[in-house]
């Protein structure tokens, strides 16, 4: 069997997609008759890419609403809330329903939770008085299929709840979502955890997988190797700036759930525009996993490759041709044409925001951070951007980025940051600083004696201070030596995607395991590593019977991923002849990142 | 069919004594004719029969054994120990025997241990739980609510226990419980905030009471509860001997003090800005003195408050006022400050007048910043820095031929030499 080069394909996740609309299906009809929806906002974006209104009419859908604390909603007779299980959105439908039934009117309500129904919520729902009322049902809503390569779980709160408050509820509907995918692809032979979370969820899933009676080893996998990575395995990635093109979109637009919404400087016209970026845009495609300056030049290579296509109109001479172009030809042309106005404009937004002279000079900064030189210079920029009060959320990243790279801030370091952002952002910022404490994003670090008199050291001679970080990226390779010639045309390492200055950490780390065959070459780096890690290796012996979905591999980010790890690892597998599946809590970037760990103060 | 008929000859025995025909046994259906053995206790013959039969396990078999440990169960007259040990080994570990089943039996009889021992045999923790809280075994389901890591489990028997114990009790249970006690927290900063800070006190955690007193400062309307609230603040994080946070607790209670009177005497809104913020509108609004009180009472240093002045200055056009600050000392933050903020708001004859008190090594930067490329080139030309060049170079727009040009000898100049 070995030896043969049979294809190599990524399992087929739409099988998970069609899963899903049948429950969503089975959910909406086990309520008979014309019924009204009312939907969570942020599950409708989600919602959306597993089936659109269409499928909703065709199972009894009459209206759909947004669910919003308003007091009561007109409507038919029956209703089916679907919503997340936490508490303050289940308060928000009881006094709904309580509303209502003080005006005296009466429905048939059927609350929907997702992803299970929690005791939690169904205390809530005693307490206001209105359980008996209600039927409570679960849908388990798990991956929402992004991409023919990116699965999501679509869930924000997973990091925050996990990793600050220490809340383990998340765990289960990950392990769920990794037993319906062992389920539809068989079991995974080989299994990586990195990190507590990592651990955890890989124990529940083992649990679940035997307690539901599925296989734990068979010899079909479909994906060979399963790597299920914490996010405070590496801090830094989701801290830097974005310059590929997909994580620049995200960064300057913000991506939903794989749709994108342009306003009117980008369109030109009056209106917004929304559009989904997924691989059967053909442009997109192209251009998504590029370095953002090699971007222009293809999508004006593009324009004239159109002008060419619509020029073609000119050569028809027959009724029949004509026929022939308006039918097939001209219909591609007009979405290609739309679909490369769209990222011609969303460009120009971008140049024109990066040309600005504050960004350059953030930039240089988050570089020196990166390599860990110049750090004087770092501190007084930093220090004057919080002085200028310039754009709060760019402080707390470079601040966080400075902590993680340094392997915390000393004392009066931190001290006089943490007064210094008090004094000019407001004292409600206490609580934030607080939280990223408690994560492990802005720490103070007791540096012993012998430790400040390297560091003073240090930054006489401008070498990298060295704490856990510094190590790693020595072990790893992380840091290019020289990254102008990092080639971002044609790129030959990873770290194209930070324009030369990193390569993300876990996917380097994914692709020493994959590549090296014993744990041995890897025990050094599991005794740098800052969180646990274990191999758990099963097929070994099997190896030489390895079917050729070994070259499958699927990695599981716990606390959300970044575009730009997405693009680093489509390079690697392009690079070894693997195919990687790629599955996360949620898609991440620096904004929503620190957004998540902030506390909002009225 | 035949061995449907071979069953049916099997009961027709006089112990049996049940007499059918087979197309009585194809109406009634098998299963009803094993639930009729059961009634009888024949299990041995039911279980035979349902093996033979070749039955699916949930029908027949299972069904089997676990109505003959219910049965078991109720006799009395064997001791517990003994009876579990039957049962277990018997049912083993056969899939769809329901141990909670047979437990709850055994609780329907009142032998509360034996039910105990036989939900230790029971595998799935969610049916486990209730029934171990249902016995009043509350420690106990607590720990296999945790162990099977379903946090909805360890929040049903928390919130369970919640109801059924005085308060003392319930706190005191948790305390060694450290994943319950998070759990708990958690839901009591959702639902029940005094709750909250009791906890918080009892496990002399000041840092997190001190955190959650602040966020229930900025739910509060009135000033004095406010005020109140952080002096309470102020004391936890005393408590937590975290001096950087009580003191800058403390500067915000004067802060807000100072707001206040603030508020009163111009008729303006100043509360909830920060320090920075009230300093910069009390220059906007030229009140000198209130600015020279914060300054002195929150010891501003030099670099920040000139920034603050000049931001604050131009953004109003004071443009005498910044020329006689710049004059009244020598600037902590050099002078490309000024002709920053006087290019960001478009006053390029005002930049000009502080260019030449720049430091040769900025002076590249200040005359792109002003948009004097070819000064900036020359510049750099004399200074003989290549680097700034090509920074210059990348400044220039290429529709600019001519510079373009220009600059880009120059640069080669410098790389000749």
């Amino acid at each position: 069997m070995a030896g043969i080069s049979e294809k190599v394909n990524l399992p087929d996740v739409q099988e998970l997609r069609h899963s899903t609309r049948m429950q969503l299906i089975n959910k909406l009809r086990s309520v008979t008759g014309l019924k009204d929806l009312v939907l969570d906002s942020e599950l409708m974006k989600p919602l959306d890419r597993v089936a659109g209104a269409s499928l909703l009419k065709e199972n009894g859908v009459n209206k759909i609403f947004k669910l919003e604390p308003s007091k009561s909603l007109t409507g038919i007779d029956k209703r089916i809330y679907l919503i997340r299980a936490t508490p303050f959105l289940v308060k928000m439908v009881a006094d709904q329903i309580n509303a209502e039934h003080t005006e005296g009117i009466r429905r048939n309500y059927t609350i929907l939770l997702v992803p299970r129904r929690l005791h939690v919520c169904e205390l809530i729902l005693e307490r206001e008085g209105v359980y008996g009322y209600v039927n409570i049902d679960e849908f388990s809503l798990d991956f929402i299929v992004l991409d023919k390569d990116v699965l999501s779980l679509e869930s924000p709160s997973f990091f925050r709840s996990f990793f600050m408050e220490g809340d383990q509820t998340g765990c289960h509907q990950v392990a769920r979502s990794l037993v319906s995918v062992q389920e539809l692809f068989h079991a995974i032979p080989n299994v990586y955890c990195l990190g507590r979370c990592a651990q955890m969820v890989h124990n529940l899933t083992t649990l679940m997988m035997s307690n539901s009676g599925c296989e734990l080893s068979s010899p079909n996998y479909e994906i060979g190797h399963l790597f299920l990575v914490d996010r405070d395995c590496d801090f830094v990635t989701p801290l830097c700036s974005q310059v590929t093109y997909e994580g620049l979109l995200d960064d300057t637009f913000g991506i939903a759930s794989g749709f994108v919404e342009f306003g009117q400087d980008v369109t030109g016209k009056d209106q917004s525009s929304k559009l989904l970026l997924t691989s059967h845009d053909i442009i997109f495609e192209e251009i998504r996993n590029r370095h953002f300056s090699n971007v222009s030049c293809y999508l004006s290579s593009k324009a004239k490759d159109l002008q060419i296509g619509y020029d073609k109109r000119h050569g028809l001479s027959s009724v029949n041709e004509m026929k022939d172009f308006v039918a097939n030809d001209l219909k591609a042309l007009k979405q290609q044409h739309r679909s490369l106005s769209l990222h011609v404009g969303a460009c120009e937004k971008i140049s024109k925001g990066k040309s600005e002279g504050d960004f350059s000079d953030i930039l240089r900064t988050e570089h020196c951070l990166l390599e860990g030189i110049d750090m004087k210079a770092c501190h007084n920029h930093i220090e004057e951007m919080i002085i200028r009060q310039q754009s709060m959320a760019q402080c707390l990243r470079l601040l966080c980025l400075l902590s993680v790279t340094q392997g915390g801030l000393t004392t009066d370091i931190y001290k006089s940051f943490k007064r210094l952002f008090v004094q000019s952002f407001g004292f409600e910022q206490m609580l934030t600083l607080y939280n990223l404490k408690r994560v492990g994003l802005l720490v103070e670090a007791e540096k012993t004696q012998a430790a400040r008199q390297l560091g003073k050291v240090a930054a006489v001679v401008n070498i990298p201070l060295p704490c856990p970080f510094r190590s790693l990226c020595k072990r790893l390779n992380l840091i290019p030596k020289s990254p102008e010639d990092i080639n971002l045309k044609n790129p030959n390492d990873m770290s194209y995607v930070f324009s030369g200055a990193y390569s993300p950490m876990l996917c380097k780390i994914i692709e020493q395991v994959l590549t090296s065959y014993d744990g041995a070459s890897l025990e050094d780096l599991r005794k740098l590593m800052t969180v646990p890690m274990s191999l758990d290796i099963k097929a070994k012996s099997a190896r030489e019977k390895a079917n050729h979905n070994s070259k499958v591999a699927m990695v599981y980010f716990l606390g959300g991923c970044t575009f730009s790890e997405i693009t680093a690892l489509r390079f690697l597998a392009k690079q070894r002849g693997y195919k990687i599946l790629i599955a996360t809590t949620g898609i991440i970037n620096s904004r929503t990142f620190l957004n998540g760990v902030s506390e909002p103060v009225a | 069919m035949c061995q449907e008929l071979r069953v049916l000859n099997a009961v027709r025995n006089k112990n049996v004594g049940i007499l059918l025909t087979y197309q009585q046994l194809q109406h009634l259906q098998v299963p009803v004719l094993i639930d009729r053995l059961l009634l009888q206790k024949l299990y041995w013959l039911a279980i035979h029969i349902c093996q033979y039969l070749k039955m699916p396990d949930i029908e027949g078999a299972s069904r089997v054994l676990a109505h003959w440990a219910c049965d078991k169960v109720q006799q009395s007259g064997i001791e517990e120990e003994q009876l579990a040990r039957a049962i277990a080994e018997k049912l083993g570990d056969t899939p769809g025997v329901s141990y909670s089943e047979i437990a709850n039996k055994a609780i329907e009889c009142g032998k509360v241990d034996l039910a105990i021992r036989l939900l230790g045999c029971e595998l799935k923790a969610a049916e486990q739980v209730p029934l171990l809280l249902k016995m009043g075994r509350n420690q106990l389901a607590l720990t296999k609510a945790i162990e099977s890591g379903d946090t909805d489990l360890v929040y049903t028997v928390l919130l369970n226990l919640q109801e059924r114990m005085p308060r003392g009790e319930f706190l005191m249970s948790i305390r060694t419980v450290p994943v319950a006690c998070s759990l708990y927290l958690q839901f009591c900063r959702e639902h029940n905030r005094p709750m909250l800070l009791e906890l918080y006190y009892q496990e002399d955690n000041f840092q997190e009471e001190g955190n959650t007193r602040i966020a229930d400062s900025y739910e509060d309307e009135r000033f004095e509860t406010r005020v109140s609230k952080l002096v309470a603040t102020q004391d936890a994080f005393n408590k937590a001997k975290n001096e950087c946070a009580t003191k800058l607790t403390e500067e915000q209670i004067r802060l807000m003090r100072f707001q206040r009177k603030m508020e009163e005497e111009t008729n303006k809104p100043f509360l909830d800005l920060s320090l920075h913020e009230t300093m910069y509108k009390l220059i906007v609004e030229n009140n000198q003195k209130g600015v020279e009180q914060l300054r002195k009472d929150f010891k501003v240093p030099d670099r920040r408050f000139w920034w603050m002045k000049i931001l604050a200055l131009s953004e109003t056009g004071d443009w005498n006022e910044l020329d006689r600050f710049s004059k009244s000392k020598k600037s902590p933050i050099g002078y490309e400050p000024f002709v920053e903020v006087c290019v960001k708001n478009r006053n390029f004859e005002e930049a000009q007048k502080y260019m030449g008190r720049v430091t040769p090594e900025n002076l590249v930067r200040c005359y792109v910043k002003l948009g004097k490329l070819e000064q900036a080139a020359e510049s750099a030309l004399q200074s003989k820095n290549a680097e700034d060049l090509n920074f210059v170079l990348s400044k220039c727009p290429p529709s600019n031929r001519a510079l373009f040009e220009k600059i880009q000898t120059m640069r080669n100049q410098l790389g000749a030499k």
